[in-house]
This record gives C-alpha cells, sequence and structure tokens, in this order.
C-alpha cells in the first residue's frame, strides 16, 4: 500500500509568505517544494499605462528591491526614447543601488541568516530569538543598526525617501547639489565602512575555522549576471552565463530572449540550454562571473575561506558583506565627483524612438529584467518582469529535496527536515514579494 | 508589563515592515515591548493573546481572511500598517483581483497611513501605542501644509493636461513655486491626508496620493474634486489616478 502524506509548512524569518511542502510516500520523501502564493498581477495592471507612470508603480511590488525595480524600470524606457541619461543622475542611481543594497543585505545578514549559522556550526542549540539576537554582542548590534539605518538614510538623501524612491525618473534623477548632504553621505559611508570592516573581521573570527556541512554544497550551476568587462557592476554591463573558466557566454540585455524567456501567465522563466541545466543569480554568481572587487583587503578575506565554504551557498552570508563593503567604498568615489555639484536639466522625453525596452539591474538578489512594449498611444501593451528568486528557485528546490531525502532517511525526523531545509532557503534570501509580482 | 505585539503580513510588498525594521527607534521598541509573532523576524507561527496587532498588506485572498480575525480575536487593539491595509493600496489598480482594506473583515482601532508610512509618522505612532496612548493623525489635506500653497488659489479653475512634468520641466528649491494644479498637472494634494512633509511636491513632483483619503467618503471628494478642475480627454480615459491606492466604493 502507498501512503501519501503532505506535509506543509510555513517559511519564517524569510520575505514574504512561502512555504514548504514535502511529500512523504511510503515513509520516503518524494518531493519538497518552495512554493510561493499566487502573483499580485503587476505585468496585468501595467497595461495601458503611461511610461512615466510605471516606474513608481513597480517600486510596489517589493519593499527591500524598490530601488532595483524603480530604475530596471526607468532603463527600459529609456531604451525606447534612445536618450542619453547624464552622468550625475548615473551616479546618483548608484548611490540610491548601494544604500538599498546596505539595509537589504544587512537585515538578512542580522535577522535571518546569523541565527542560521549560530545553528549550523552548532554555535547555539536552539536558534536565537531576535531578542537573544540584539543582547548576543552589543558592539554587533550596534554596528548592523548604524548599517541600516546609514542605507535609510543614503535613500532617504538621494532617493527622498527610504522606501519607494521619489526622484528616480525616466530621462534621470531629480536632484538639487547639496554640500552639506554630500558631506553628510561621505561620513555615512565611511562609518560603513569602519563597521563592515568589524562585522567582516568577526565573521571570519566566528566561522571561517568550521567547514560547512556537505549538504549545503552547491551542485554545477551556470551563473548569471550582469557584469562590466568583468568589472562588478550593478547598473551598467552587459549579461554573463558562465559555467566554468572554459564555458561562457556574453550578450547585450535587448538580446536576452535568445538564452532565456518567460510566459507572463506562467510562473518560472525559461532557458534555452539542456533542461538539467540550473540557473544561478545573486551574490555567488555575482563572484562567479567577477571574481574581482579591486579591492585589496577583500582579497585577503577571501583567504580565510578555502573551498569548502567557497562552493557552498553558505558563502553568500559571507559575499553579502563583501558587497557592502565594496559598495561603500564605490559610494565615497562617486560622492568625489564634480559633476554632483552641477545643476542640471534632465532630457527630455519626447519622441520614442523604439516600441519596446529592456532594463536590467543586478538587484541585491541577482539580475532583475524589466521588457516593456508600448502601443500607437505610447501605452504599455506588455511587460514582462524577470525576477531574481524566480530564476534561483530551481536550484533550491534541487537543494532541499536532496537536504530532505538524506536526512530523513538518517533520522526520520521530519521536523527536523522542515527546520533544516528552511535554512538552505533563507541562504538564498529569496524575495517572495518579487516573485508574486 | 511590556505589551505584547503581533505583527503580520497581508498581501504587500514588505514595504511597510522593512521601513518599521529600520526605524531608529526599533531597537528601543524590541526592548520596550515583547514580541510574540513577527514572521519575518521570529520562528513563532502561532497567534496568541496580545495587546497590539499590526497588519500590513491588503486582502486579496480569501484564506486571508481567516489569519486576519484569529489575530482580531487575539489582539486588544489592531492597526492597519500602511496605505494596503487602510485603503487596499497598489493592487487597486488590478481589474482582475478583488482587493480590500483590512476593515472590511475586522474592526481596528486606527490606521498608519502611508506608501510607505512616513517614518517619523510611524515612529511617533508606535511610541504613543507602546505607551498606551492612542495614535493621532492630522485630518487636515495636503494642500493646507503645501509649501507652494502661498500660489494657490482658492477658486482655481485649472485645465489638467498631464500626471507628472516632463523631466526638463521639473523645477527645484526656490524656483519650484507654483501650484502644480495652476501649471495643469494633476496634484492630489487637494484630497490627500498631510503627513508626509510634502516630500514629492518638494522634489517637483505633484502627490500621487499614497497617504490616502482624509475623510471616508472619498469618491464625493473627488467629484467635489473634479468640479474645481477640468481634465484633459487623456486624462479622463486614463485609469488608475484617483483610484491608484484604494478601489472606488459601489453603490450598492
Ligand atoms: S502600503 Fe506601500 S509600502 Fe506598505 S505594503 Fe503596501 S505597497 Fe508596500
Ligand atoms: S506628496 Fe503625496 S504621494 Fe508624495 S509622499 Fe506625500 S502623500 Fe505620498
Amino acid at each position: 500500500m502507498i501512503v501519501l502524506l503532505k506535509i506543509v509548512d510555513v517559511c519564517t524569518r524569510v520575505e514574504g509568505h512561502g512555504t514548504v511542502k514535502i511529500l512523504v510516500q511510503n515513509d520516503e520523501i518524494s518531493s519538497v517544494d518552495f512554493e510561493i502564493g499566487s502573483n499580485r498581477g503587476f505585468e496585468s495592471f501595467l497595461i495601458g499605462k503611461k511610461l512615466n507612470d510605471v516606474p513608481k508603480i513597480v517600486s510596489r511590488i517589493c519593499g527591500l528591491c524598490y530601488a532595483s525595480q524603480t530604475i530596471a524600470s526607468c532603463k527600459a524606457i529609456e531604451n525606447m526614447f534612445e536618450i542619453a541619461v547624464p552622468e550625475q543622475s548615473i551616479l546618483l542611481r548608484y548611490l540610491l543601488l548601494f544604500g538599498e543594497l546596505i539595509k537589504s543585505h544587512t537585515m538578512h545578514f542580522f535577522f535571518q541568516s546569523l541565527p542560521d549559522l549560530f545553528q549550523i556550526f552548532e554555535i547555539s542549540q536552539k536558534p536565537f530569538s531576535p531578542y537573544e539576537l540584539i543582547r548576543y554582542d552589543s558592539q554587533l548590534t550596534t554596528n548592523v543598526y548604524e548599517l541600516i539605518k546609514i542605507g535609510n538614510e543614503i535613500e532617504r538623501i538621494f532617493g527622498g525617501r527610504s522606501v519607494h524612491l521619489i526622484t528616480p525618473i525616466p530621462g534621470g534623477l531629480i536632484y538639487l547639489p547639496s554640500r552639506k548632504n554630500i558631506s553628510i553621505a561621505r561620513k555615512y559611508f565611511q562609518r560603513a565602512i569602519i563597521n563592515l570592516e568589524w562585522i567582516i573581521e568577526k565573521f571570519i573570527d566566528v566561522f571561517s575555522n568550521h567547514v560547512p556541512p556537505k549538504e549545503y554544497d552547491l551542485p554545477n550551476v551556470m551563473y548569471l549576471g550582469l557584469n562590466n568587462f568583468d568589472n562588478f557592476d550593478r547598473y551598467r554591463g552587459t549579461l554573463k552565463i558562465k559555467e566554468n573558466e572554459r564555458n561562457s557566454i556574453e550578450f547585450a540585455e535587448k538580446n536576452y530572449s535568445s538564452y532565456f524567456e518567460k510566459d507572463i501567465n506562467l510562473r518560472g522563466i525559461d532557458f534555452h540550454f539542456d533542461k538539467s541545466k540550473r540557473f544561478l543569480v545573486g551574490p555567488i554568481s555575482r563572484y562567479k562571473i567577477t571574481e574581482n572587487y579591486e579591492i585589496d583587503n577583500i582579497n585577503t578575506y577571501l583567504e580565510y575561506f578555502d573551498k569548502s565554504w567557497q562552493n557552498g551557498v553558505l558563502f553568500a552570508n559571507f559575499l553579502r558583506l563583501l558587497e557592502m563593503y565594496f559598495e561603500s567604498q564605490q559610494g565615497l568615489k562617486i560622492l568625489d565627483e564634480p559633476v554632483l555639484n552641477r545643476r542640471i536639466i534632465l532630457p527630455s522625453l519626447t519622441s520614442l524612438k523604439n516600441s519596446e525596452g529592456v532594463g536590467v539591474i543586478e538587484a541585491p538578489r541577482g539580475m532583475l529584467l524589466h521588457h516593456y512594449y508600448v502601443d500607437d498611444n505610447s501605452l504599455i501593451k506588455k511587460a514582462k518582469i524577470f525576477i531574481p528568486t524566480e530564476i534561483n528557485i530551481s536550484i533550491i528546490n534541487d537543494i532541499i529535496t536532496k537536504f530532505a531525502q538524506e536526512l530523513y532517511n538518517k533520522t526520520g525526523d521530519i521536523n527536523l527536515v522542515k527546520k533544516k531545509i528552511q535554512t538552505v532557503i533563507r541562504a538564498f534570501d529569496p524575495c517572495i514579494s518579487c516573485v508574486a509580482h | 508589563m511590556k505589551p505584547r505585539i503581533i505583527i503580520i503580513s497581508l498581501t504587500s510588498c514588505s514595504g511597510c515592515i522593512s521601513t518599521l525594521i529600520s526605524l531608529d527607534i526599533f531597537p528601543q521598541f524590541l526592548e520596550r515591548t515583547k514580541i510574540i509573532h513577527f514572521p519575518f523576524i521570529l520562528d513563532v507561527e502561532k497567534i496568541e493573546d496580545c495587546d497590539i496587532a499590526l497588519v500590513e498588506g491588503c486582502i486579496s485572498e480569501d484564506s486571508e481572511i481567516g489569519l486576519l480575525k484569529e489575530v482580531r480575536k487575539h489582539a486588544k487593539k489592531v492597526y492597519a500598517l500602511g496605505t494596503c491595509a487602510a485603503y487596499g493600496g497598489i493592487l487597486s489598480l488590478s481589474n482582475s483581483r478583488n482587493i480590500k482594506p483590512i476593515s472590511t473583515y475586522i474592526e481596528i482601532d486606527g490606521i498608519i497611513p502611508g506608501c510607505p508610512p512616513p517614518s517619523k509618522l510611524l515612529g511617533n505612532i508606535l511610541i504613543r501605542l507602546i505607551e498606551n496612548k492612542d495614535t493621532i493623525l492630522s485630518e487636515k489635506v495636503l494642500c493646507s501644509s503645501c509649501p507652494l500653497r502661498g500660489n494657490m488659489e482658492e477658486n482655481l479653475d485649472a485645465d489638467i493636461i498631464k500626471i507628472n512634468p516632463n523631466p526638463d520641466e521639473i523645477v527645484l528649491g526656490e524656483e519650484n513655486l507654483d501650484c502644480f494644479l495652476k501649471r495643469g498637472i494633476l496634484c492630489l494634494g487637494p484630497i490627500t491626508r498631510e503627513g508626509c512633509e510634502s516630500k514629492c511636491i518638494k522634489l517637483g513632483l505633484p502627490c500621487e496620493g499614497c497617504m490616502g483619503p482624509v475623510s471616508k467618503d472619498f469618491t464625493s471628494n473627488i467629484i467635489n474634486f473634479l468640479s474645481l478642475v477640468s481634465l484633459s480627454e487623456d486624462l479622463k480615459n486614463y485609469e488608475g489616478i484617483f483610484y491608484r491606492f484604494s478601489k472606488p466604493k459601489l453603490r450598492r
């Protein structure tokens, strides 16, 4: 007799509502699925909208990746007008992406991944509650809180508000030069660098001597991400798919559909490759694709982690710290650019050159791509939004299925399975709001 | 005794919750309360008795109604956190989904509007809630505190031709003096609650109404407003200007 048992568990400490569904058949786990509720329909209610109305609507797809959503949207629209965005606006957009990344990565690191790391490496027996977490190391808590505040303030200064930014619009970024703001922002980035060095060293101290369990290893995957002549860049560049040192392809964002596509009525993204291939986006892909942050300390920091770390999903937690560190340094460089002190007039958006446009951004969780089509009245006719977490779901499911099967065979403890696979899911920092766009 | 708190999300973007966590006072908020349910940062799934529940997001699926009612049953006070929970929010643009504010299904004790709520407003309200005081919201419209107000005429009779200035027409600082309506740009200031410190307006953009309306009878406010201004044909046919953050109340 076949006994089929469906176990559904709610994922906690992730952004949004996700569940894991475990199917047990004859006392063996047959499948595990990370599932997300139905879409909110952004792609359909954008139809009929005026182009300059779109970026602030799509911002509401996600309260963590709002800047990436808005800016990817602006880029897609600018692509239709074929206008050159002023350098000043581009630099300010970088700052907004940096602020967003600092806030998003810090929140994830502290509230979502750190309690898991303590447990995985048996530093604590049960997961820390937020209260235990803030008391664990007061310096860490202070540093974390300062970072969140810094991310917030960068957004407020240059974006007009800390979530759902006001200043990025198709054509550029609304900005009134202010030396005072520049100097405040400079202090924030300097502070961020100090705090991050402390946190990175602490991370190395606490975790680098431990060996991550095998279950967290990444299988062979294809890394996908934006890169700028092999440099780390989340705004400008070309897309790259890399399998290994010998095998990679690079292409312009507007040609993406030769490599992947989506049907907006269905969930998921189709890659035009062998079906067994899995694609990964996010910090690990960015690292594998660029392998170079151009900052000496970072390379020194990386040396603390051997292959056992570098091949696993848990390494993303460390890479997130490095990304914040890198971008804080980039932020300081941008703030020194004289063009930020000039008053400029943004280009007018009058004549539409193309009836479709593509915009891409490396969001905190990976490559985000918007593709819009307009009708004869320049209103949106069709919109496709490619969400990073949607790409990662197949690989998440592969890992958690294998993990669950092995653990269940060994222990027969379904509650343990439920708990453990969530730690894998959280290491990917899934953005459920975005997936349910 | 520290107040016991529940924070849940329904259909949302998590922007209100991320705003809350990134408030300056969030560590203080943690210290002064006992959070018993907050899936974003806490593993506990059970809903137990609490003093204050904050609900982010609108109702877009029947399955959410049960959770909402469960929270109401266990909470002394329930507040709608953000414009989605308070009025339905951005998904009001959707024709295919039936979006409802939480007050459609449960009685609520107050709202904290904004998409997301302005940090200062949210911080002040949270402190008041911890101290067991009621929330207070301004009952005035955004125009009453608008920096461009000096130039707004009482009997304005404006021809509105667009919803946004072109990028090259955006003016800031000392040049940003003229009321948008006078410039032919639709601004929802006259029908939107104040409390955001006129963020968009100071940055050269008109208000799109994210704080929601002041009065319950939003539809008649819109009708009044439309009797003052004339909209171009193009805008008359454009959906989702007035009902961007809430659906019109249907006549029964
Ligand atoms: S009110 Fe705005 S910020 Fe809050 S959940 Fe809704 S869309 Fe997000
Ligand atoms: S000006 Fe209007 S749209 Fe802008 S933040 Fe204020 S209430 Fe929201």
